[in-house]
């Protein structure tokens, strides 16, 4: 029966090509439209943590003096990412931030090049999972005794080490010979969740050392310094000593038990460190003096997913519905038009079913039409994105998500449309008709 | 006259067709009013003029990671450099590039007594040497720029001027002209020496973006990692780079250099995001008109059929051309008017959420209106080809099958 109710439907679409086409533009658009926004919603809101996001957290203190910062920074000062480094009680935790060197290797034909690394301490691996492909993170003293060892990313052992196992070889940071401990296997979250603060897709980085070493190498920061009160920054100690804010802290938290332990432990520390004359936001208590973010709050405090794109997937929702208003109007127009054959129908043993269910298919066939057509608008949208206006390439691939979700949204769009026309006509009194023949 | 009466009651006795086209009207008048709007804002926004010569600006960076480098001197080194290859006019060290979307931002107060003393809006912070202006093609309109003997090496050396953007100067000494002020920061004077006409900062979305301030601290010598600056005629500026490339590692072959861009590439990057922004809602705003006019067109042209009788009825008892036109012309702008006022009203509506979820501005009244007044133009065109094919109608042909 549903195949004869295709074949029917496909005749009547033949019937009134005109009508037909505008119902499939006026829907494809539509969804075009919608999920050419929704794909870059969706994939600018993906939180790469999945099931893990509760347990990795971000700790933000209110470090700032009275009336100076409105908001939680990101970032927190040099002395508290070393008094959180010493805390024992957190069983993994890891400081990070970014910075520039020039790399070389031993091979003198490939010409220097400036990489952005990442500074952090061993326990980063663990809490984000970065999967190794030879040897592995750099031994647990090295976070408390700087040692010159470093782990690199498997296109830069390509390029340098023709992707041979290369741990024990030297690598060049700015000329000085740094030791690789490990290489890992590709690795590029996006959004970048570990620090979305320049860049939330950019590329991950691919260089990773001891942020033991910091002190003693004074590594440029490329990231965001800063202050609510002024300092005067002259030497690197000065920035250590300041109580600007440059550092992002993570801790691995696995269960309840574990943040309750640090929010005790913070709330203690924010007291200690009054009594030495710091946190000198007095309007607030030591409880609401640090924040801890799982990874879904840290995303969305530091608005990974721009403003813009949520007003334009609300606008396209609106605009898919007066699409469907749109359909709904030529529906009951060119259903009305063929009621005289309904009435025929009816009159020869047609259920008021059988006439509902018929024009439904025929509803669906058109809203399946319209997907696919929206499908391919939407690709071609987000291929035009990508070219002429520097999207990033991560958030303009469709997703695979939205082969599933496309023709839903077309169909349950177009049934939605139908409904109405089609009971209007499946009610149609034969006897009407057959008068008027 | 306009026959309202009857439109109006043959409009009451099929409801649903007029009441779609209603609902459309109204949701096409909120969705093209807002985003109108917010379309205005962004090509507003684009608009700014920087006052500089965007085109003519070539930045690059220098990556010295050889610790031998002295880097005071080495400024000074790769300066000459650049000032001596052929086709440059003008090469300056720099510590931030303007619309860059990466920079300094700093703020200084009025006074020496930290009690008293009024703080300035932030603004962004620019180190140059006497160059600066001229590589930028910055407008001086008062006061002086930098001398060669004025210009510093350090933030904390003293002897420290400055020159202040137009609209900064405005916004906090007002009329008063500020050449010869005093800024403070912590026990450091800054003393005002010029008016720079415009001058932007690196973020095209901050509020104080047109707050600049330019200090004489050839900061080159400050980093491993430099940026520079380089005024040349567009014709020579792919030419250039490869040049400058091949005479800094003639000078020392220990230095990563990348990153060359011009300043109109900085600005176009910075402002791809409003760009998208505006050209996406209007095409929305486009292909709405477009389904909107192509419904309605297809609505008519069947209420047309339906009523062939009708008409033909009406031409037969005496009804002009005209008249038959007018029916369905007033027709369609009744229901615009009264979906255009409902639509006018969810707009404003509409607009009040964005505002208070996604802090846009106020929408003014001017947009709903413009979208009913292109809305009412849109229809009217769907309407009138349709109705003309309708008035044709003769009335023989309602005659024939009765």
């Amino acid at each position: 029966m549903f195949l004869y109710y295709c074949d029917l439907a496909w005749r009547s679409i033949k019937k009134t090509p005109m009508l037909s086409m505008l119902m499939v533009l006026a829907i494809s658009i539509g969804i075009g439209i919608t999920i050419t926004t929704l794909n870059v919603y969706k994939t600018m809101s993906y939180n790469p943590a999945g099931d893990r996001s509760d347990s990795i957290n971000s700790i933000q203190l209110w470090s700032q003096g009275l009336d100076t910062w409105d908001d939680f920074q990101s970032n927190i000062t040099y002395t508290d990412t070393i008094n959180l480094r010493n805390n024992n009680e957190l069983a993994l935790k890891a400081a990070s931030f970014r910075t520039g060197l020039a790399m070389q290797s031993d091979n003198q034909d490939i010409e220097p090049v400036l990489k952005s690394i990442r500074i952090t301490d061993r326990d980063f691996f663990s809490i984000f999972e970065v999967p190794f492909l030879y040897g592995e993170r750099w031994s647990k003293t090295v976070d408390s005794q700087p040692a010159y060892q470093v782990v690199i990313g498997e296109k830069l052992n390509q390029t340098f080490f023709d992707g041979q196992n290369s741990v024990g070889k030297t690598i060049y940071l700015n000329r000085k010979p740094y030791q690789v401990v490990g290489v890992i296997k590709e690795w590029n979250p996006q959004p970048k969740y570990y620090d979305p603060l320049n860049g939330a897709f950019n590329d991950a980085e691919e260089v990773f050392i001891p942020f033991s070493l910091t002190e003693q190498e004074e590594f440029d920061v490329w990231g965001n310094t800063s202050g609510w009160k002024f300092e005067p920054m002259l030497t690197y100690q000065d920035r250590l000593n300041s109580e600007k804010t440059w550092i992002q802290f993570w801790a691995l938290l696995p269960t309840a038990a574990d943040k309750q332990q640090l929010q005790t432990w913070l709330a203690q520390y924010v007291e200690q460190q009054r009594s030495f004359g710091r946190f000198t936001d007095t309007a607030k208590t030591p409880q609401e003096s640090f924040q801890i973010s799982d990874v879904a709050l840290w995303l969305e405090n530091n608005d990974v997913v721009p403003r813009d794109n949520k007003i334009l997937v609300g606008l396209s929702v609106l605009f898919l519905s007066v699409c469907l208003v749109n359909i709904l109007g030529l529906l009951l127009t060119k259903f009305l038009k063929r009621a005289p054959e309904v009435g025929v129908r009816r009159a020869i043993g047609a259920s008021r079913g059988q006439i509902f269910s018929q024009y439904m298919v025929e509803v669906g066939l058109i809203g399946f039409i319209g997907g696919i057509v929206g499908l391919l608008w939407a690709w071609g949208a987000l291929t035009v994105l990508h070219a002429e206006f520097n999207v990033d390439p991560s958030v303009t691939g469709l997703d695979t998500s939205m082969w599933i979700i496309t023709p839903l949204i077309a169909i349950s769009t177009a049934v939605l449309a139908g409904v109405y026309p089609a009971w209007v006509v499946c009610r149609t009194k034969p006897s009407v008709y057959l008068k008027a023949q | 006259m306009l026959h309202i009466k009857p439109i109006l009651s043959s409009l009451m006795r099929s409801k649903s067709g007029p009441v779609l086209l209603l609902l459309q009207i109204i949701l096409s008048v909120a969705i093209v009013a807002n985003a109108s709007f917010i379309i205005h804002e962004r090509l507003t926004m684009m608009q700014r003029d920087s006052g500089l010569m965007e085109e003519q600006v070539l930045s690059f960076n220098v990556y010295n990671f050889d610790p031998a480098i002295d880097n005071i001197q080495q400024n000074v080194i790769d300066q000459q450099i650049l000032r001596g290859l052929p086709n440059v006019i003008d090469a300056s060290s720099t510590n931030m590039m303007p619309l860059s979307g990466s920079g300094w931002m700093d703020r200084y107060v009025d006074s020496a007594d930290e009690d008293t003393a009024k703080s300035m809006p932030g603004f962004a912070l620019y180190l140059g040497n006497e160059h600066l202006l001229n590589v930028m093609g910055a407008k001086l309109i008062e006061g002086r720029n930098f001398r060669p003997e004025e210009i510093n090496t350090q933030l904390d050396q003293s002897g420290m001027v400055a020159m202040v953007s137009k609209p900064l100067a405005e916004e906090f000494w007002g009329d008063e002209s500020p050449v010869g002020k005093i800024m403070y920061q912590g026990a450091q004077t800054i003393e005002i020496i010029g008016v720079i006409e415009k001058l932007q900062g690196a973020w095209v979305n901050h509020e104080n973006f047109e707050y600049s301030v330019i200090q004489n601290i050839d900061f080159g010598g400050g980093l491993k990692n430099k940026t520079y600056m380089v005024r040349a005629l567009p014709e020579h500026i792919p030419a250039l780079e490869e040049a400058i490339v091949k005479a800094f590692h003639a000078e020392n072959p220990n230095r990563v250099i990348d990153g060359f861009s011009s300043l109109l590439d900085m600005k176009k990057e910075s402002y791809s995001n409003h760009r998208l922004m505006a050209t996406l809602l209007s095409m929305m705003v486009i292909l709405l008109l477009l389904i909107t006019a192509l419904g309605l067109t297809g609505m008519v042209m069947f209420n047309i059929q339906r009523r062939t009788k009708q008409i033909g009825t009406r031409r037969a008892l005496g009804a002009k051309k005209r008249d038959i036109v007018n029916f369905f012309m007033v027709e369609n702008y009744m229901i615009c008017l009264a979906g255009g006022v409902i639509g006018g009203l969810l707009s404003l509506q509409l607009g009040q959420q964005l505002m208070s979820l996604y802090s846009l501005p106020m929408l003014p009244m001017t947009y709903p209106i413009a979208a009913i007044a292109g809305l009412l133009i849109v229809t009217t065109l769907a309407v009138i080809f349709p109705a003309l094919k309708a008035a044709k109608i003769s009335p023989a042909m309602a005659t024939r099958s009765v």
